[in-house]
Order: C-alpha cells, then sequence, then structure tokens
C-alpha cells in the first residue's frame, strides 16, 4: 500500500491542472490514470477556444472562472512556454432570430464585465470577414477570444506537475474507492493507495468514481462533435474565430483559425448512443459540409485533411426510478465541483473547461488543501515549464546552433509541419509512449499527408528510446499494433 | 555554419530518377549540387522491389545504375540533407546533421516527387484506428520490417495498388478485396493481369470504402455500392489506400503564382508518370535545353 496526500483521478486538463495547483502546496501528489498517457480522454478533441465570458449566465462559478481565465491566459501560456494566439472572435447571423441573440449576449457580456465587445454592421463584419456569404445581418466582436493547442497545454502542465513532484501512474484505473478513518483507499489495476483527501478528474467516467463512495447526484450522458481539419494552406483564409448562429435550431458552424495554421471547424452536437467513443458520424460530416457550403461558400473543402470526433460528458440531475437511479432532462449548465468530505469532484466540465482549466485546478486544489487544515507553500514550486525546441519557430542562426549541439534537430522526420528527428526523440524522453502521443507534442503527423512520411520513422524512435521491437510499438495504446503478424514467412 | 554561403550553377532537389538523370545531364557543362533528404539516392524507385523498370530491371536495381552513371560526372551530391524552403533571391536553406546552410544557385530543378493522397481527405466516417496505410508506407515497412497485417483490404485499384496487393499475397497474406469507384480497374494492362488475375484477388468496382470500424486495431471497413448504396462490411485487420499521386511542389509555396524562369519542374514533381522512362527522357532534354540557353 503506497501512501500520498492528494491522490488525482485522472490525468485530462483537468486532472493535470488540478496536480499542478496541488504541488504548490507542501503535499505529497499522486495520479492515477487509467490510459497511458495524458490527455487522451474528452481533452483529446475539443475547439481549443479560449473563451471571453460573454456565453454565461452572470454571477455563475463558469462566468467568474472564464473572465478570470482569460485575462490570465497570456501569462499562463507564457510560464508553460505553450503558443497561444488571440485572433478575436467574430458572432453572425443571418435573420432576425441570430440578431436577437447576438444582442442578447452583447448586453450579458457587457453585465459579466467582458472587455472590448462590439456590434458590426454588415459592411463592418465583410470589411474583416470578405468571405462570408452574403446576407449577414450582424456581427459581435469579441477582441479577447484566443485559440491554444489543448494537448500542448495540457502537456505542459502535466510536465510543470511532474517537475514540481507529482508522481503520475499511467495504466491504473481506479476500480474500487473506499473511505477509512485516514481518508481513502483506492484499488488501481495495478496497486492500492491511501490518500487523505481525492480530487476526481475522471472526465466522462466522473459520475461513476464519485458513486464509487457516494449517492448519486449527478450522471453524465456522453454527445458526440464531429470535425474536419483543412490544410494549413489555407491560413490566411479566415482572421477570427467565427462564430456562426443559425436561424433555425440547432448548433451553428465554428471555424477556428489554429495556431499551427490550420483551420478546425466544427463541432457538431449529436447523440453518441452506442457508437466508440471517436467514432465519426456520417451525418455529422455532411451537417458541417452543408453548413460551410452555406456560410463560407468559397471555403475549399477539397483541403479537407483529416475528420476526427469528440465526446462531451453532458451533466444531468438525477431520481430514482424503481430503484434505480436515471438522469432526468434537467442538464445541468454550471460547472459542477462537489467538495464531500475530502473528495472533490469535478462532474461533467464541458466548454469552457479548456479555457478555465488552471483556474479549476486552482479551485479543487484549494477545496483540497482547505480539507487537510491549510498545509503550507511548496517552497520550491516553480510555475514555469520550458517546452520541447520546435526548429521550425526558431531563427535561421537559433536553429543552426541548435543542430550543433544535437544533429537530430538537422533531420527532418515531418515534412508537412517541419518537425525534426530531435524533437521526435525529446517527446519520447519527456513521456509519449505511443505514436499519437508524439503527435501530441510535436505536431509530427497532423499535416496534409497525415503521417504517411513520418509514422514509420516515429514508430522507430519509440522503439529505440524504449528498447522495445518495433512490433511492441502502439498507434495509441494496447490493442492499437502498428505492424500485425509475425516477419521471417 | 548559417555564414557560410555556398555557391552553384544548378541545384537539383531531389534524388530520385528524375534528379538524377536532370543532375547527370546538366553536368557537362555546369556546377551541379544535388541535395537528397535520404541518406541513399534513388527515391521511389528503392522501395519498388517488383521488375518492370526500363524494361525487366528491379527499381532498386535501376536506381543502382543511375547512380553508377552520376559517380562518373563532377556532380557534388549531398544526401540526408532537407531542403527546407526556396527564396525569390536563388538561394535555397538547407537543414542537415551538419547544420543550417544557404545555396545560392543560378537555376534550380526541382525533382521533389509526389506524395500520395490519404483517405483522411474523404468524408470517411467511423473510427480512427491503427492499421490505416498508404501504399507506399507499406511497400517501406515491409522492406525495413516485414508485415503489417493479415487480412487486407486495398481501396484504390492504380498500379500502386495492384504491386502492393500482390507484395502481399506472395508474403502469406490475404488481401480481402480490392475496393474501386470506377466500373474497371484502373492502371496498367500488364499490372492487371500479372498482379489482380494471376493471384485471384478480389474486386469490387464501383464501390467505395465509407466507414472505418474497430478500436484499437481496424476491425473491418463498410463498403458502399454506389450503384445500389447497399452498404457491407467486410473485416480486415489493414485497410491499405492507393489513393493517387499528387506532385509535391511545396518548396515553390514562396515563390509567388508564376513560377520564376530559373525555376524548373521535372519527374513526378511536374506531373505524375506511370514509368520511369518518361521521367528520364524529361529531365535529360531539359539538361539539353538549359545547356543551350546559359
Ligand atoms: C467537443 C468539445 C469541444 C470543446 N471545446 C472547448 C473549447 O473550445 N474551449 C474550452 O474552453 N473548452 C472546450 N471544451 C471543454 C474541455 O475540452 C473539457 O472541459 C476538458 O477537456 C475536460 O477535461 P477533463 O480532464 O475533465 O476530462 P478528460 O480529458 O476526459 O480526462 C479524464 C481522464 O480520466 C481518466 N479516467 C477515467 N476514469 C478513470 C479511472 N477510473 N481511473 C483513472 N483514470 C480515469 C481518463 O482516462 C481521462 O484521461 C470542449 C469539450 C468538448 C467535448
Ligand atoms: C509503387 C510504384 C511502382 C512503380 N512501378 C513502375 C514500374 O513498374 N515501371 C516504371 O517504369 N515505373 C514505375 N513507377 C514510376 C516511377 O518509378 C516513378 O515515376 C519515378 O521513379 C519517379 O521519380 P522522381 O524522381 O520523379 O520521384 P521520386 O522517386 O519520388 O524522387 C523524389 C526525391 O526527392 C526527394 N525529396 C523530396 N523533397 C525533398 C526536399 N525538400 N529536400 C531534399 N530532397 C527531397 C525524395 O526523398 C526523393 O528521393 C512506379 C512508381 C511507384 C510509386
Amino acid at each position: 500500500m503506497e501512501h500520498t496526500d492528494v491522490a488525482v483521478i485522472g490525468a485530462g486538463l483537468l486532472g493535470c491542472f488540478t496536480a499542478r495547483a496541488l504541488t504548490a502546496f507542501a503535499l505529497s501528489v499522486t495520479v492515477l490514470e487509467a490510459r497511458e498517457d495524458v490527455c487522451t480522454g474528452i481533452s483529446r478533441a475539443n475547439t481549443g477556444i479560449v473563451y471571453t465570458g460573454y456565453d454565461t449566465k452572470p454571477g455563475t462559478l463558469k462566468t467568474a472562472l472564464c473572465l478570470q481565465a482569460n485575462r490570465d491566459f497570456g501569462r499562463l501560456c507564457r510560464e508553460l512556454d505553450v503558443p497561444f494566439s488571440r485572433p478575436g472572435s467574430l458572432l453572425f447571423g443571418f435573420g432576425p432570430r441570430s440578431e436577437r441573440v447576438l444582442r442578447d449576449k452583447f448586453a450579458q457580456g457587457q453585465r459579466n464585465g467582458v472587455p472590448g465587445l462590439a456590434l458590426l454592421e454588415p459592411a463592418a463584419v465583410y470589411a474583416r470577414e470578405p468571405h462570408l456569404a452574403p446576407g449577414v445581418t450582424l456581427g459581435l466582436y469579441a477582441p479577447g477570444t484566443g485559440t491554444v493547442d489543448p494537448w500542448a497545454l495540457g502537456i505542459a502542465a502535466f510536465e510543470n506537475a511532474r517537475d514540481n513532484g507529482a508522481d503520475f501512474r499511467f495504466c491504473q484505473p481506479v476500480l474500487h474507492m473506499e473511505r477509512t478513518p485516514e481518508g481513502f483507499r483506492l484499488e488501481t489495476a495495478a496497486g492500492t493507495y491511501q490518500a487523505r483527501a481525492v480530487v476526481n478528474c475522471a472526465g466522462l467516467q466522473a459520475a461513476a468514481v464519485r458513486e464509487l463512495t457516494q449517492c448519486p447526484a449527478v450522471r453524465l450522458v456522453p454527445s458526440a462533435a464531429d470535425y474536419l481539419v483543412l490544410d494549413d494552406t489555407l491560413a490566411g483564409f479566415v482572421r477570427h474565430i467565427l462564430f456562426h448562429e443559425p436561424e433555425e435550431r440547432g448548433k451553428g458552424l465554428t471555424i477556428v483559425p489554429t495556431v499551427e495554421g490550420a483551420l478546425l471547424i466544427g463541432p457538431t452536437d449529436r447523440p453518441q448512443g452506442e457508437a466508440p467513443a471517436g467514432a465519426v458520424s456520417r451525418q455529422g460530416l455532411e451537417r458541417l459540409r452543408r453548413l460551410c457550403a452555406q456560410v463560407v461558400p468559397d471555403l475549399p473543402l477539397e483541403e479537407t485533411i483529416r475528420a476526427f470526433a469528440g465526446l462531451r460528458p453532458d451533466p444531468f440531475a438525477v431520481r430514482q426510478e424503481g430503484g434505480q437511479w436515471v438522469p432526468t432532462d434537467r442538464s445541468i449548465h454550471s460547472f459542477t465541483v462537489l467538495e464531500e468530505e475530502g473528495l472533490i469532484s469535478l462532474v461533467g466540465i464541458k466548454t469552457p473547461g479548456l479555457t478555465c482549466a488552471a483556474a479549476l485546478g486552482e479551485h479543487a486544489a484549494s477545496l483540497a488543501a482547505q480539507h487537510l487544515g491549510g498545509p503550507g507553500r511548496n517552497v520550491a514550486f516553480s510555475p514555469e515549464r520550458r517546452g520541447i525546441r520546435r526548429a521550425h519557430a526558431l531563427s535561421e542562426a537559433e536553429r543552426d546552433a541548435l543542430i550543433q549541439q544535437d544533429p537530430a534537430y538537422g533531420t527532418v522526420v515531418c515534412r508537412c509541419r517541419d518537425i525534426t528527428l530531435g524533437e521526435v526523440r525529446e517527446a519520447v524522453r519527456r513521456g509519449a509512449v505511443t505514436v499519437d502521443g508524439v503527435k501530441r507534442r510535436t505536431g509530427a503527423g497532423m499535416g496534409r499527408c497525415q503521417g504517411a512520411r513520418c509514422m514509420q520513422a516515429v514508430a522507430e524512435v519509440l522503439a529505440q528510446e524504449q528498447n522495445i521491437p518495433l512490433r511492441s510499438v502502439t498507434k495509441d495504446g494496447p490493442g492499437s499494433p502498428i505492424l500485425l503478424g509475425q516477419p521471417g514467412e | 555554419m548559417i555564414n557560410a554561403m555556398e555557391e552553384t550553377d544548378i541545384l537539383v532537389i531531389g534524388g530520385g530518377a528524375a534528379g538524377l538523370a536532370a543532375a547527370e545531364s546538366l553536368s557537362a557543362r555546369r556546377r551541379v549540387l544535388l541535395v537528397e533528404r535520404e541518406e541513399r539516392l534513388g527515391g521511389v524507385l528503392l522501395q519498388c522491389v517488383h521488375r518492370g523498370f526500363g524494361g525487366e530491371q528491379t527499381g532498386p536495381a535501376y536506381a543502382a545504375g543511375s547512380v553508377a552513371r552520376l559517380a562518373k560526372t563532377a556532380v557534388q551530391v549531398r544526401t540526408g540533407t532537407h531542403v527546407l524552403s526556396l527564396a525569390p533571391d536563388r538561394t535555397a536553406l538547407l537543414s542537415s546533421p551538419r547544420g543550417l546552410e544557404r545555396v545560392r544557385f543560378d537555376r534550380c530543378v526541382l525533382a521533389t516527387g509526389c506524395r500520395e493522397r490519404t483517405i483522411h481527405a474523404l468524408p470517411v466516417a467511423g473510427t480512427r484506428p491503427a492499421g490505416i496505410f498508404t501504399a507506399g508506407t507499406v511497400q517501406r515497412l515491409l522492406l525495413d520490417h516485414g508485415p503489417v497485417g493479415e487480412r487486407i483490404v486495398v481501396l484504390g485499384s492504380g498500379d500502386i495498388g495492384q504491386i502492393v496487393a500482390r507484395q502481399l499475397v506472395q508474403s502469406g497474406r490475404r488481401v480481402v478485396a480490392m475496393v474501386e469507384q470506377r466500373d474497371r480497374l484502373g492502371g496498367l494492362a500488364r499490372n492487371r493481369r500479372d498482379c489482380v488475375e494471376t493471384y485471384h484477388i478480389p474486386v469490387l468496382l464501383r464501390s467505395t470504402v465509407d466507414e472505418i470500424l474497430g478500436e484499437g486495431r481496424i476491425s473491418g471497413v463498410v463498403v458502399r455500392d454506389l450503384d445500389t448504396g447497399r452498404r457491407r462490411r467486410l473485416a480486415c485487420d489493414t485497410l491499405l489506400t492507393a489513393l493517387g499521386l499528387v506532385p509535391d511542389q511545396d518548396l515553390c509555396r514562396g515563390l509567388g503564382a508564376d513560377l520564376p524562369d530559373w525555376l524548373a519542374l521535372c519527374g513526378n514533381c511536374d506531373y505524375v508518370h506511370e514509368m520511369v522512362d518518361g521521367v528520364v527522357r524529361e529531365a535529360a532534354a531539359l539538361g539539353a535545353a538549359w545547356g543551350e540557353t546559359f
């Protein structure tokens, strides 16, 4: 049995930021993650938008955290050395219904104290975004909206937490939890842990994990979101993060010019049903293509390089029915953070959970610290972390100097995104154990050839650095081998 | 290293069939520098172990012939060196384990070949598990590391798809089906006979893959009949795509819409060639044309 002051369950964005915030206290922190790496759950697939806070109701925890988080985002990304851009956003529509929505959001944003909001007449909208379809009736401009690579952010928080002493244990799903006089006893697939407090950041499983010791209060019903990615040859096609407010019911279109220069289009909103996690739906893709044709008709969809899907943890209140607990139709709109005698649960944290990840992590950490009687600060704590050196982001002189230090930075592995062998090796040294783990850390395989030219080289580095046969290398964890079948026939 | 600027008359980018032939033919009158990103010269020829290049040679044998002829010229060769960018001032930026270098040139031959279209550009539903490869990736993996899977669906029926399908069957794997959207197989008659017919590879015409199944490793695909709209599942552990090639002209990006007159595209980087003979003929013609004009 291992002892720790705080056990964090789950290493998505929230688990990583909670761990980081906990290491600022003089506490031992152990993170138990079911999968082989960080950010493989909800955090794997989202829109990457840093929201300003005009979308949410005044006076809620969500709004308070979002405003604070947006203000602090530049500093956070400097501390963690994560690329961040703030192109601003433009919400627009094509008729009376959307016009009402925009005016309401503008007023709500003013009440919330979101800086710089402006309603724009059509001429001003087209001056900013000439490719929008004709007929825009109104625009709402928010200069503070930004975008960040969610993987880069989550991985940075993970590395920083680890550097500050948090102990991450992968492939350790928590299967059992019970209260003990000292706190909690947790059983994973690989060991037993005694913790004085627990922060439950289990994402889609957060309600189930909570119910290991508590009576049901919230249930999560997953819904799915489809996306398209367009090639970075289209950099500059749109200048803002675009939100389309449709006239009919249903979700409009969002277009994000990402920090890497690609265009991210989506998300749809549909029931997940029985489909496996991450499965793209035919109807979802058709809907996105149809919306694009309506809203940005000259967007060249033939530049699509990828489609993917994410999962939302939609929280619902529960009621008892024939001895069973079932979700009601009362969906919960604010963030749900429950503190129950040392068990802190973050349940159903949807948008803007990425924006607020650091703020939520600090909030959860302070609840845990309070429960433990206010421990002192960790004097050795440093909020600073340096990312992998990105050869393509350096000046020629810097890039040359880097190659002189380590010749591996001279060999380009991923040609679409200009990623070098040095970066791939460093990603593995920092904890990538799969081809997708390297992709999340370096961007290798995210360009237009989708790994056709670099996947083999990446797999070879994974084999070498971990000293395993290539046949043991996986795409994203157990059950996903790159190579199948025995050689030598 | 970045401060020293090297100079050459002609810079050839890419050491495949096109770059090798162009460099050879230009070297008679000019200083030529040939830059290739891989450690070995030959390009796509090196992964084509079947016969049929310049007659009955294999790709590597054909490449060896070209490399041997090049060795007799004064062409300077730099392998393991990637050209990062071309600039309008007639310089190129090179990256290698030795460092970053700038090369100044009078003229440049772009012979960077092509890249493969991937399934991800198509509106395909379902999951994105392990076991989805382009034909070129499979050729390289087979050479370097052995088998990639046991039950394979091939999407696309051009020469490359057919050749790799044969290679897989020859090594004891099962090709479950070759799926093609047109009403006949693509590629050369020779390949249809020697690959598909000889090895009895099942063919599904007027069909496409529109959904991928499986978590972890691919477990199957949904094939849709384009005429009836009917869908059916095919179990497989590997999906190999041969969806066509696209000339790789990425290095032209910084040069504006009209290509400068000091730049020539050659081989598959210009347009996709079915046979290496045409590639070599055009590259040699370039040498003759440029030899006269400057
Ligand atoms: C489609 C979509 C778009 C979004 N877009 C935005 C946006 O643009 N801007 C924004 O601010 N927010 C956005 N969000 C919200 C944001 O992505 C989420 O709030 C955030 O990723 C949630 O992270 P998490 O750590 O709670 O969950 P996860 O990333 O799912 O992490 C949970 C982890 O817990 C692990 N786990 C589960 N059960 C156990 C167990 N029993 N034992 C151990 N480990 C376990 C899982 O393996 C997983 O790694 C979006 C969300 C979705 C779904
Ligand atoms: C699977 C397959 C089967 C074929 N079968 C036959 C056949 O049976 N018979 C036949 O006659 N022909 C066949 N062909 C056609 C023929 O082989 C090709 O058309 C020819 O080899 C193409 O030569 P290339 O030089 O244009 O391109 P490539 O061989 O692709 O060469 C391009 C080179 O440029 C390098 N490069 C790219 N970018 C950079 C950069 N930025 N910096 C430095 N170097 C770079 C690459 O590494 C590569 O070596 C086949 C082709 C394929 C793909």
